[in-house]
């Protein structure tokens, strides 16, 4: 089992991890850190998911909200975790510029996107915190039990 | 995604607006302005945290318009401390131990303004096209969800990787730095590539 000191894994933009090392993802803005974790194992994963539908791309699977939720759940079942101990934890999916056209309220439906791929492998998901117009950064700690500590730019701090 | 020649031809492009952005900024400062050689890097949207990070900064943001096609988009990136410096340089005030305003909103939107206009211009001149800046949109957060933000957006939205130009533009009297970021898509660097290239035959 890791300690304290084991090294944070970052995960950027369209990536994922899944093991036992602690794992972040820094200034999520629409983009959403999705967590799965194990309710009884010190083992979870993190994706950076940016855009709610694949539209059929293989390549990057941790990018799309699709793509992401079926792919950590496989990834987090090849570690050893049955699927019927999983839950999730989303942040991010904020709402950062109205000023451009561009995408409108892909924030929000990144986060519509992922709930529904979880309720469709029924995955429940224990808390989120999404939406707002600030950006977020995550940081999960597998050997924590699922808590996800949530840091905003003004210094705010949570944990849900 | 770029030969070293189109690196030069772009980076020569930029140091042509930061340049006239760095004057415009050293009127208003009365002060000198230190310009750093500017960097093209290519960078995969996985690795955009190593050059944008989380820390609580104030980005003056624009959309390129006018006569370019594609997408694009130019940010003044100005960490906190910083802002708190030059708008008390602007106003003769001292006092740095304080919150963002929105005295210093209006002195960002100002700066932006300014500068980003004096950056297009330049740049748009030398390719003799008109290149405009849309309103701005000032956010007071994290770099890298702002970027993040925008690459979400359409026009970016199907490509992992994106050029990003970034000039660090200094007053080391003031203690005052801020980076000009420009962010073109796809299409809109493909045509300015092209026209960089007929400058050049």
């Amino acid at each position: 089992m890791p300690g304290p000191d084991e090294p944070t894994v970052i995960v950027g933009i369209g990536e994922f991890y899944a093991g036992r090392n602690p794992m972040s993802s820094i200034g999520l803005g629409s983009c959403i850190g999705l967590v799965i974790y194990d309710k009884d194992k010190p083992l979870g994963a993190l994706a950076h998911i940016m855009l709610p539908d694949s539209q059929g791309r293989s390549e990057r699977p941790a990018k799309y909200a699709d793509t992401a939720v079926k792919f950590l759940v496989k990834e987090l079942n090849m570690l050893g975790c049955r699927s019927s101990s999983l839950a999730a934890k989303i942040c991010g999916g904020a709402s950062m510029f109205q000023a451009f056209s561009g995408n409108l309220n892909i924030g929000e439906r990144n986060v519509e996107a992922i709930r529904f791929h979880l309720k469709e492998l029924n995955i429940p998901i224990i808390a989120e915190d999404v939406g707002g117009i600030v950006g977020r950064t995550i940081v999960y700690n597998p050997a924590e039990n699922g808590k996800v500590s949530i840091k905003t730019a003004d210094g705010t701090k949570k944990i849900i | 995604m770029l030969n070293s020649q189109q690196r030069d031809a772009l980076r020569e492009l930029g140091n042509i607006g930061a340049a006239h952005a760095a004057t415009t900024l050293s009127t208003m400062l009365m002060s000198n302005i230190e310009m750093e050689v500017p960097e093209i890097s290519v960078v995969d949207i996985s690795k955009i945290h190593e050059h944008v990070g989380d820390e609580l900064s104030a980005l003056v943001i624009f959309q390129i318009t006018g006569e370019v096609s594609g997408g694009g988009y130019v940010l003044l990136h100005i960490p906190k401390n910083s802002v708190i410096r030059l708008t008390n340089a602007m106003l003769g005030m001292t006092e740095l131990e304080r919150d963002l305003t929105e005295m210093d909103e209006s002195a960002l939107l100002e700066i932006g303004n300014i500068m980003v206009s004096a950056f297009l211009d330049a740049t748009a001149t030398l390719l003799s096209i008109i290149m405009l800046p849309s309103p701005p949109s000032l956010i007071v957060d994290m770099p890298h969800a702002a970027f993040q933000t925008i690459l979400a957006m359409q026009e970016f939205s199907e490509i992992d990787q994106v050029v990003i130009f970034r000039t660090e533009l200094r007053s080391d009297q003031h203690k005052i730095s801020s980076n000009l970021f420009l962010l073109p898509n796809k299409p809109m660097l493909d045509e300015i590539l092209s026209m960089l290239e007929n400058l050049m035959k």
